[in-house]
């Protein structure tokens, strides 16, 4: 087959690879590095709405990090995610464990499963907002005629039943994508591998340590990592709850930022919060794209 | 108001105004015709305001646009948000420099952002001059006192009364409510004691929690800054407010520090509480349920004064801004006065049963708001009324105290977080001071 | 039966925790407002309607926020799906000269929240005119969609043997013909998980959606509830949960028939 030297040209790897990128760097560039910049440069500014403000350094990021309020809101953030982090990591992996057998109705208990994640998170914050009601929580409502607890849960009225409520809720959202992502990576593991253990005497949870979660863990990496920066900077499901009450007990970052950019106009303190947590979000970016390059 | 008053004035104004080319012509209407306000040649208008509380709010609101429509020529979209989401998408366009026209905005959106707002004064004027005057509140939320000029036309606010059942207050002993905080106490715990207890939002509830925690402080004498903006919440009659609400929290349903703009509503509708605060919706909402043989035992009340023997309520203001950036700020003017103007205001303000009390003074001779007793409270909400950051200049710095609950968290954490009030007023102190600092 | 109830019994707590919220605002959907204005026996419905869906339906613009919700998603979903495979195979099979460097500049992508980036953002979007014009979300869903797709069909590309693209070239075969005829046939199970992730998301998306968007007609189905079914403290409960319950239902029916795509997907990814 013959070709015009033109389309030789365009074929050869490296012109070829600049051009297949070249919608991804459009759109990452323009949509998103750009404003990103813009973003960093606003955190430098004493900018407000409607005003450009001076060039100021780092003189918001000395200011947030002398206030309380961020200090308050950088922890829980990081709590939140640590906990979600490994509350979803757990229960997925369990999860996973058990749907990986046949058994009747897999198919369907494997597509129910998903559904916390599928549902639009503005939505599910509402019905659990509910769920949630010092009043009217169906849960409550359960648990007292179980005879378990005597009253009503005041799930979202204490800062730190609120801490962790916000938590089971992001679990509850996020455990699903875990589950699917360990289903997958289970049904990597090559069936040998256990006959030999099984023919060795080894027990399932000898099989589990030794076979089935190291063999796991460059998906383990993933999954955490995506989560981790998509929990760290978690808004909309907090927002609708308890919009960052009670007195700022789950104050994140996002909301914090939000909250000082729009309503009090102070873009440039708010971006300053909006851009801190990157560092943190950097270093999880680094072990993604390392393991990533490992393979 | 009379007729001859209007005749005159705009006589007056007209020929202070000169001749000018009418687009389109005006059909019919008087006012329009007379109006100081011509709308640009092929005009057309982009409103956002705030989702209705109560529809008829709305379906009257759209009705008269229509009519607006008609007699001016000028098309106006509407977009609706829910309130909470103006705020934020009126500083996208403030900051972008495009968007809507006109935008019904809340409390100290306007002070934000005022250099990018139209000048307001000549219609503020007009307005107040052929409508008995306006309360001062719209003065405190409208006129910039950095850039000294009318940044915002005032279009009122929503009142607050508190809110209650007849029987149950009988119960406790009382047949009429109290007139004062002291007597308001004895009746929470009366309540309290048959089971019935009140509730008011502690969380972070954007009108419900600022609503009463202000009116409390305000009412023993406390206040968040003085004139010249310098922090004056640290004080003992902030204290004393601080007391009181924690005795008044001994009396309430658990879980109001968890509670969101709706929730007391809900349980107020589902008969868990016996004493709220709240706008008239929820009375409203009561009158329109299935179950209607409850409704005569939902009454609402005039929130009592405190020591300082004044009225201290606290209101969340609307008002319509026009962004510089549009190309029709007389046609946006015009339709502000259309839509603010007797013959569609009195329709518009007695439909909604007073949901927003107006600004304009003369709005409060409306024969709705004594059409029923438990309407006439609202009608003095403005007058009964301090703004957000009493007693301080209103603008930023007020707006970013108020967005980020430094008084309803120091209320909270003296009654949920058993802080002492003097550590919860330092803290709130601190807080106020790096934010009027910024601002 | 022993491993019968150690199946099931986690399954069914699982499924309970999971399930509950699901369960509620089923029922929720189908309780009248005068019914859940009491507040009563959240798990049984005593007035039982269909009054909270023909309303919805009928008084509000849902149709038209759910027509464009899946105009956005479905358009987004092969927009990202198409970009990621030809980024990912250019980085993978194509081994050009700062390829390592593209691929950890697209990670980073996910670093930016979108609760602050939208400002700047929306600078953008105003200056490129795309305000208010709803097929503009589908290059900015992009934006959060490209880098995980990306890293999924990478992953996924990688393990396709070499041997294929060898026996190719020999017979002459052009690099685009290569990805398009061979390879691409074979990375259907990764594009199909690419597709279900990024359907998902685009669905759920709510802040850009809210921000750049403002006629009625424009609004998504999370944006048009939101705005108009919570009348500032009237929250129309019975609305809200049966537009959330219908909402869920297309992710749902792709998800019943394609889950076993999407998880070989995955697993081809990570496959060592």
């Amino acid at each position: 087959m013959t070709r015009s030297p033109l389309l030789s040209r365009l074929d050869s790897p490296r012109v070829l690879g600049y051009l297949l990128i070249t919608p991804a760097a459009i759109i990452l560039l323009g949509l998103l590095a750009y404003p990103l910049l813009l973003g960093i440069w606003l955190s430098l500014t004493s900018a407000t709405i409607g005003k450009p403000g001076d060039f100021v350094g780092l003189q918001n990021y000395a200011t947030i990090f002398a206030d309380p309020i961020y200090r308050g809101a950088a922890w829980y953030s990081v709590f939140y995610t640590v906990c979600a982090e490994a509350g979803k990591l757990v229960l997925g992996l369990a999860l996973a464990l058990l749907l990986n057998q046949r058994f009747r109705g897999y198919r369907v208990s494997r597509a129910l499963m998903l559904l916390p994640w599928v549902a639009p998170t503005v939505l599910s914050a509402l019905a659990w907002l509910w769920l949630l009601d010092p009043q009217f929580s169906a849960v409550s409502w359960l648990l007292v005629r179980l005879h378990l607890i005597r009253s009503n849960i005041d799930f979202l009225g204490h800062p730190w039943n609120a801490r962790f409520a916000l938590i089971v809720v992001n679990v509850w959202r996020g455990l699903p994508y875990f589950a699917i992502g360990y289903l997958a990576g289970l049904q990597s593991i090559p069936k040998d591998l256990y006959e030999a253990a099984a023919i060795d005497g080894a027990s399932g949870w000898q099989a589990f340590r030794r076979i089935t979660w190291p063999l796991l863990l460059p998906i383990t990496t993933i999954l955490l990592a995506f989560s981790s920066i998509f929990t760290l900077t978690d808004f909309q499901l907090i927002w609708t709850i308890t919009h960052g009450g009670p007195t700022d007990a789950t104050q994140v970052f996002t909301t914090l930022a939000y909250q000082r950019a729009i309503s009090g106009g102070q873009l440039g303190e708010g971006a300053a919060i909006a851009v801190s947590p990157i560092v943190i979000m950097a270093v999880l970016a680094f072990f993604v794209v390392r393991s990533v390059r490992e393979k | 108001m009379s007729h001859p008053d209007r005749r005159r004035f705009l006589h007056m104004s007209a020929a202070g105004i000169g001749a000018a080319t009418v687009a389109g012509g005006f059909p019919a209407l008087a006012s329009a015709a007379d109006s100081p306000f011509k709308p640009e040649k092929g005009a057309s208008l982009q409103l956002l305001r705030w989702t209705a509380f109560v529809k008829s709010d709305q379906t009257v609101w759209d009705e008269n646009t229509k009519k607006f429509t008609a007699a001016t020529g000028v098309p106006v979209t509407i977009q609706s948000l829910t309130w909470n989401d103006v705020t934020p998408k009126a500083a996208l366009a403030a900051q972008v420099g495009s968007g809507p026209d006109i935008v019904m905005g809340w409390n100290d959106d306007p002070f934000v952002y005022p250099d990018k707002l139209v000048e307001m004064s000549d219609l503020v004027e007009y307005m107040g001059k052929a409508h008995g005057g306006w309360y001062d509140n719209a003065r405190s939320y409208c006129y910039d006192q950095d850039v000294k000029r009318w940044v915002s036309f005032p279009i009122g606010c929503t009142g607050n009364a508190v809110n209650y059942r007849k029987s149950w207050a009988k119960d406790a002993g009382f047949t009429e409510f109290p007139k004062d905080l002291d007597g308001m106490l004895k009746l929470a715990r009366g309540l309290k004691k048959n089971g019935h207890p009140t509730g008011f939002a502690l969380g972070h509830a954007v009108g419900d929690a600022n609503s009463w925690t202000h009116w409390i402080l305000w009412a023993f004498g406390g206040k968040q800054a003085n004139p010249d903006n310098s922090i004056a919440i640290n004080s003992g009659e902030t204290a004393n407010a601080l007391e009181y609400a924690k005795q008044l929290y001994e009396t309430m349903i658990d879980g109001v520090a968890g509670w969101d703009d709706s929730s007391n509503n809900k349980a107020f509708a589902a008969g868990l509480i016996g004493m709220t605060m709240n706008g008239i919706s929820i009375w409203y909402a009561q009158k329109n349920a299935a179950d209607t043989s409850l409704f005569p035992d939902f009454a609402n009340a005039t929130p009592p004064m405190g020591p300082v023997k004044q009225h201290t309520v606290s209101n969340n203001f609307t008002s319509a801004f026009v962004f510089k950036y549009s190309k029709y700020p007389n046609a946006a003017k015009e339709y502000l006065r259309f839509m603010l103007d007797a013959p569609q205001a009195d329709r518009w303000v007695t439909e909604m049963l007073g949901y927003v009390t107006p600004a304009l003074k003369k709005y409060s001779e409306l024969p709705i708001w004594t059409s029923n007793p438990n309407i006439t409270p609202y009608r003095d909400a403005l007058a009964y009324a301090k703004y957000d950051g009493y007693n301080g200049k209103p603008g930023k710095a007020a707006a970013q105290a108020l967005d980020e609950f430094v008084v309803v968290d120091m209320f909270a954490d003296v009654c949920v977080n058993k802080m002492t009030p003097k550590d919860a007023m330092r803290k709130a102190e601190a807080k106020l001071a790096a934010i009027y600092k910024r601002a | 039966m022993r491993r019968k109830l150690g199946i099931y019994v986690p399954l069914a707590l699982y499924g309970v925790f999971l399930m509950l919220p699901f369960l509620w605002m089923a029922l929720t959907t189908f309780k009248s407002d005068h019914e859940l204005a009491q507040g009563l026996h959240p798990f049984w419905i005593s007035e039982f309607t269909f009054s909270q869906i023909t309303n919805l339906l009928t008084q509000t613009a849902y149709l038209q926020w759910f027509a464009n919700t899946l105009f956005v998603s479905v358009a987004s979903t092969i927009l990202s799906v198409f970009v990621s495979y030809i980024t990912a195979y250019a980085i993978i099979r194509l081994r050009f000269p700062g390829s390592e460097v593209v691929s950890t500049g697209i990670f980073l992508a996910y670093i930016v929240p979108p609760a602050i980036l939208f400002i700047p953002l929306a600078s953008v979007v105003i200056q490129l005119h795309w305000f208010d014009k709803l097929w503009a979300l589908v290059p900015i869903y992009a934006t959060f969609l490209v880098p995980f797709c990306t890293w999924l069909l990478i992953g996924f590309l990688k393990n396709i043997p070499r041997e294929l693209e060898e026996a190719a070239r020999v017979d002459g075969a052009s690099n685009i013909a290569i990805l398009w005829r061979i390879i691409f046939p074979i990375a259907v199970p990764g594009l199909i998980s690419a597709a279900i992730f990024s359907f998902t998301l685009s669905w759920n998306e709510y802040l850009y959606a809210l921000v750049f968007m403002s006629s009625s007609i424009n609004k998504t189905v999370s944006v048009g509830m939101t705005s108009e079914l919570i009348r500032g403290d009237q929250f129309q409960w019975g609305q809200l949960m049966a537009g959330a319950l219908i909402g869920v239902l297309p992710a749902v029916l792709v998800y019943f028939f394609f889950v076993e795509y999407y998880v070989a997907g995955l697993a081809g990814s990570v496959k060592e």
